[in-house]
Parts: C-alpha cells; sequence; structure tokens
C-alpha cells in the first residue's frame, strides 16, 4: 500500500523531467490515436473533452509512478537527484505544453475547418432557401391565378347555366306560342273570310237599298247593328292573331291600352263572375315602340297571374299612364300575395308555387326577358293575403 | 269607259262581292286563281290596279304578284289578307312590290276611294 501511495504524493510537488521521456510519446500517441471504433471504443464514444482530461490523468499519473522510481534507480546522489527532479519537473511541462499547443491547434483547425465549411453550408443553405422561396412565390402566385381563372370559369359556367335554363324556358314558351299561334292564325284566317262575306253583303245591300229608294232609318238601324258586330268579331281575331304574332321587330307601333283590351278578351274566358275587372286607362293612347305580340304575352302571363291568385271573389285593377317618357302600366289584384321569401325567386325560371300541371313557372321570367329587351323595368309589391301589384314601365 | 281593276281570289264569294260592291265606278275583271290572273293580265295590257287575295292554292298573293310584275310592270299592287301582316307582306310594302294592304272583312269605300287615288296619279 505504501509503496503505491508514496509515489502519487511526491508528484503533485514535482515532476521530474525524465519522466516525460517515458511516457511523452505514449501520450501523444493515445491523444492522436485514431483507431476503427471496434478496437478503440472507450476513446472514440468519449468525447473530446473527457479524452484529453483522461489522458492527461493517465500520462500524469504514470509519469509520477515511473518517473520518479526510473530516477531512484539511477542516480545515488542527493543533490543530483534533487536537479533531475527539478528538470524532470520542467521538461514535462514543457512537452505537456507543446503537446497541448499541438493537440489543441490540430483540433481547432478542424473545428475552424469545420466552422467555415458549415457557414459555407448555410450560405448555400440562405441561398437556396431563398430560391426556394422564390420558387414558392412563384408558385403561390401561379396558384392564385389558377384559382382565379377557376373562379371566372365558375361564373362564366354558372352565366351559361343561367342563360342556357333562360334560353330552354323562352324555347319552352316559344314552343306553345308558335303552336298557340298556327291555331289562332288559322282560326282567324278562317273566321274573317266569312265575316268579308258579311261585310259584302251588307255594303252591297246598303247600295241596292239606296238605288231603289228603300233605305230608311229602320234598315240603317239593322244593318249598323250588322257592322258593329262585324267590326266586334274583328278586333278579337285581330287581337287572337296579335297575340301569337311571331316577329323580332322591335320598332312596331304598340298601343298599350288597346293590347290590353285584346289580352282581357283572350283571357276572358277564365273571368269567372266572382272576378271583377277595373280599367283606369289614360285618356290618351299610349303608344310606344315595341313588339306588339310580345307585349301581350307580358300582359297575359301577369293577368293570368292575377286571376290565379285570386281563391273566390277578388278584383284586378289595371292602371296605365304616361309618366316621362314611359309607359306605365300596374296590374293590381286582390289575391294571394306573394310569401317574402319567394319574392327575389318569382322571375327565376320553372320557379312556381302552382300544383304540377297548374303552372310550369315560366310565365314571369318570360315575362321579364321580354321587358328588359323593350329596356323597360318590371317591379313587384306584395303583401301576403292582402294582393300584389306589377308595375310594369316601358320606355316610349 | 270605267277603269279595269283585277280581282284574283281563289273564294267565289268573295269575287262576286268584290264585284258587285265596286262595279259602279270600275270594270271589275275576276281570276279564281293566280294562273288565271296571270292570263287575264297577259291578254289587258291596260290593266293598271291589280287585288290579290294572300293565301290561295298553289301561288300564294306575293308570288302571283311577283310574276305579274314581270308582265305589267306598271301595275299597281294590292294584297287582300284574313291574317295580320306577315312578315312576307311587311317585306313586299317595304319593298314597293305592293302599296298597300287590306285586311278582310274588306272596308270597300277605302278600297274605292284608294283606287281613285292611285287611278288620278296615273291620269295626271
Ligand atoms: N299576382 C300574383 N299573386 C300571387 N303570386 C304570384 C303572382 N304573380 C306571380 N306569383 C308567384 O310567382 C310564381 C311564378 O309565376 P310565373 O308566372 O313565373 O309562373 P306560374 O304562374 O307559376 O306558371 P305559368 O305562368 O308558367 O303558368 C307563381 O307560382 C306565384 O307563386
Ligand atoms: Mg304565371
Amino acid at each position: 500500500m505504501n509503496a503505491q501511495y508514496d509515489p502519487l504524493q511526491h508528484s503533485f510537488c514535482l515532476i521530474s523531467g525524465a519522466e516525460l521521456w517515458t511516457f511523452g510519446p505514449l501520450s501523444i500517441y493515445l491523444l492522436n490515436q485514431k483507431c476503427p471504433r471496434d478496437q478503440n471504443v472507450i476513446m472514440s464514444t468519449f468525447r473530446f473533452e473527457y479524452r484529453i482530461t483522461f489522458a492527461y490523468l493517465i500520462i500524469g499519473a504514470l509519469w509520477i509512478i515511473f518517473s520518479d522510481r526510473a530516477i531512484d534507480a539511477f542516480i545515488g546522489d542527493k543533490d543530483l537527484l534533487t536537479n533531475a527532479q527539478t528538470y524532470k519537473g520542467w521538461f514535462y511541462v514543457l512537452i505537456t505544453a507543446v503537446l497541448f499547443f499541438l493537440f489543441l491547434k490540430k483540433h481547432l483547425a478542424q473545428l475552424r475547418r469545420t466552422e467555415s465549411e458549415l457557414e459555407k453550408h448555410r450560405d448555400k443553405l440562405q441561398e437556396l432557401v431563398m430560391e426556394k422561396t422564390k420558387d414558392l412565390d412563384q408558385a403561390v402566385k401561379d396558384l392564385y391565378m389558377k384559382n382565379e381563372v377557376i373562379n371566372r370559369q365558375n361564373e362564366e359556367l354558372r352565366q351559361a347555366l343561367k342563360d342556357l335554363q333562360d334560353t330552354q324556358a323562352q324555347l319552352i314558351q316559344s314552343d306553345k306560342m308558335a303552336s298557340l299561334g298556327v291555331l289562332t292564325a288559322g282560326v282567324a284566317h278562317e273566321i274573317n273570310n266569312p265575316l268579308n262575306y258579311i261585310a259584302g253583303g251588307v255594303a252591297g245591300l246598303r247600295s241596292v237599298m239606296q238605288e231603289c229608294n228603300t233605305q230608311n232609318e229602320r234598315t240603317d238601324l239593322f244593318l249598323d247593328s250588322i257592322n258593329q258586330g262585324i267590326e266586334r268579331i274583328s278586333s278579337i281575331v285581330s287581337g287572337l292573331n296579335n297575340f301569337s304574332r311571331n316577329t323580332d321587330k322591335y320598332d312596331e307601333a304598340c298601343n298599350i291600352n288597346e293590347i290590353l283590351e285584346h289580352c282581357l278578351v283572350i283571357i276572358d274566358s277564365q273571368l269567372t263572375n266572382s272576378i271583377s275587372v277595373a280599367r283606369n286607362f289614360s285618356d290618351k293612347p299610349l303608344v310606344i315602340h315595341g313588339n306588339v305580340g310580345q307585349l301581350h304575352q307580358v300582359f297575359i302571363n301577369v293577368l293570368l297571374n292575377a286571376l290565379q291568385s285570386i281563391e273566390n271573389k277578388g278584383t284586378i285593377t289595371i292602371t296605365t299612364s304616361a309618366e316621362n317618357h314611359a309607359a306605365v302600366v300596374k296590374i293590381g289584384d286582390t289575391g294571394s300575395g306573394i310569401e317574402e321569401e319567394n319574392m327575389s325567386k318569382i322571375t327565376d325560371p320553372f320557379f312556381t308555387t302552382k300544383a304540377p300541371g297548374e303552372g310550369t313557372g315560366l310565365g314571369l321570367s318570360i315575362t321579364y326577358n321580354i321587358v328588359k329587351r323593350h329596356k323597360g323595368s318590371i317591379s313587384f309589391k306584395s303583401e301576403p293575403n292582402t294582393g300584389t301589384v306589377v308595375t310594369i314601365e316601358l320606355p316610349v | 269607259m270605267k277603269p279595269n281593276v283585277l280581282c284574283v281570289d281563289d273564294e267565289p264569294v268573295n269575287l262576286i262581292l268584290f264585284e258587285a260592291n265596286l262595279n259602279k265606278k270600275f270594270n271589275i275583271i275576276t281570276a279564281h286563281n293566280a294562273e288565271c290572273g296571270l292570263d287575264v293580265l297577259a291578254r289587258n295590257k291596260d290593266i293598271r290596279v291589280i287585288f290579290s287575295d294572300m293565301k290561295m292554292p298553289g301561288m300564294n298573293g306575293i308570288d302571283f304578284i311577283a310574276n305579274a310584275k314581270n308582265i305589267s310592270p306598271q301595275g299597281n299592287f294590292y294584297i287582300m289578307t284574313g291574317f295580320e301582316v306577315t312578315d312576307e307582306i311587311q317585306e313586299a310594302i317595304d319593298n314597293k312590290y305592293i302599296s298597300m294592304y287590306f285586311k278582310k272583312p274588306l272596308n270597300y269605300m277605302a278600297i274605292s276611294s284608294e283606287i281613285e287615288r292611285v287611278l288620278g296619279q296615273i291620269n295626271t
């Protein structure tokens, strides 16, 4: 125990120069050891600071133990021994300093290299990130633009769908009108011809009577009443004909009050006794430029809605007036009215609250389109269970 | 001598009435279809006023007038129709193919004064 303890205690005050001769190379070897991992697992698994401390401890300890023994063995003289021990200490310090210097230098060089490499790497990374960011920015911009395009296309599609629906509605309606047109035109022709017989006959009779001096007040009365009948029939037929007339001109002279009268004739069969019609027509004729046939459709649709909204008893009030370069037609009814939530939908094609078979939901969408084509406007004011007023304005 | 007026209509009653109501002032020549009408025009070059029904079997009124114009370019042509003005008639008026149209039932007074007006124009 003592034999081991002695040199250790001693080494704390002085380290002899010769000790380095023995352990210097070993320590360098140990510190610089770059063994494959499997051969020097402990050294490589420990970090640098542990390694250097560990190596220093071992080398120092071994040096203290063995250098003193070596000097004791070789040198007998006491003074010489003291001197040798001093040199040994200096030598040790010098060698360890050189070793530390070399080792630290190498290690730091490596560190610095790594650091500069790291820096370079970081710069590169930054550059890369910037580049990627730029790319990303571009990609985001592209995406945004694509999104915009898609949105626009969506909007276009929605519009196209609406147009299609409108066209479909128009086609159905014009199909209805066309067949009605063929029918009424045929009927009109068939009625007008025999009517021409009667009119011609009456005219002939009148001149014969004049020639034979048999004309008097009574014959005039009879002939006049026949003529009145002819006129009445002729105007109804002409109304029918107008309704179904199919031209796309918008510059025909349209006498609004006359057209309304025709429309009332056409829907007359559906006006029961419990529904009365009040006419507040303008005194002066209201004439605008437009399409006679289409305007008939407008008023027929609105009048039909009005009379269909009245369940039992009710009144339809038609008011016409001229207001700053426009003809204004108000068609009011005392019917069921329109629910608030339906107000925005009533001019949509195929929107109907009527039972299947009773309404197609096309009436107002067609009406709206025709009024638009005449550069006019249509508006609705309605109160559920009280009634509705439809106002149509058509510029002259 | 009364001036000649041609009336083309496929319905005999219409022809009879046209003649009966206008024969005091004019010499009415009638034809019961377009072909007969063209024949009459070819034989009587002095007919200046021609009335035609619109709807006739075979050639219609406008087609008849198109052919008749070749035979008597100076003629004044009128259409009588049981329909409203069709695009075809409107076009004929716009192109000055026909001077006017008359709707059935016919107003013979109006027809009579129109004939007098146009003949007066020709004579002066
Ligand atoms: N005067 C009115 N009073 C009450 N409701 C009305 C009136 N006018 C329109 N409406 C409502 O608007 C809806 C749409 O009207 P629109 O004329 O377009 O179609 P419809 O009358 O149902 O069918 P169609 O006209 O094709 O026969 C109707 O179903 C009805 O609910
Ligand atoms: Mg309707």
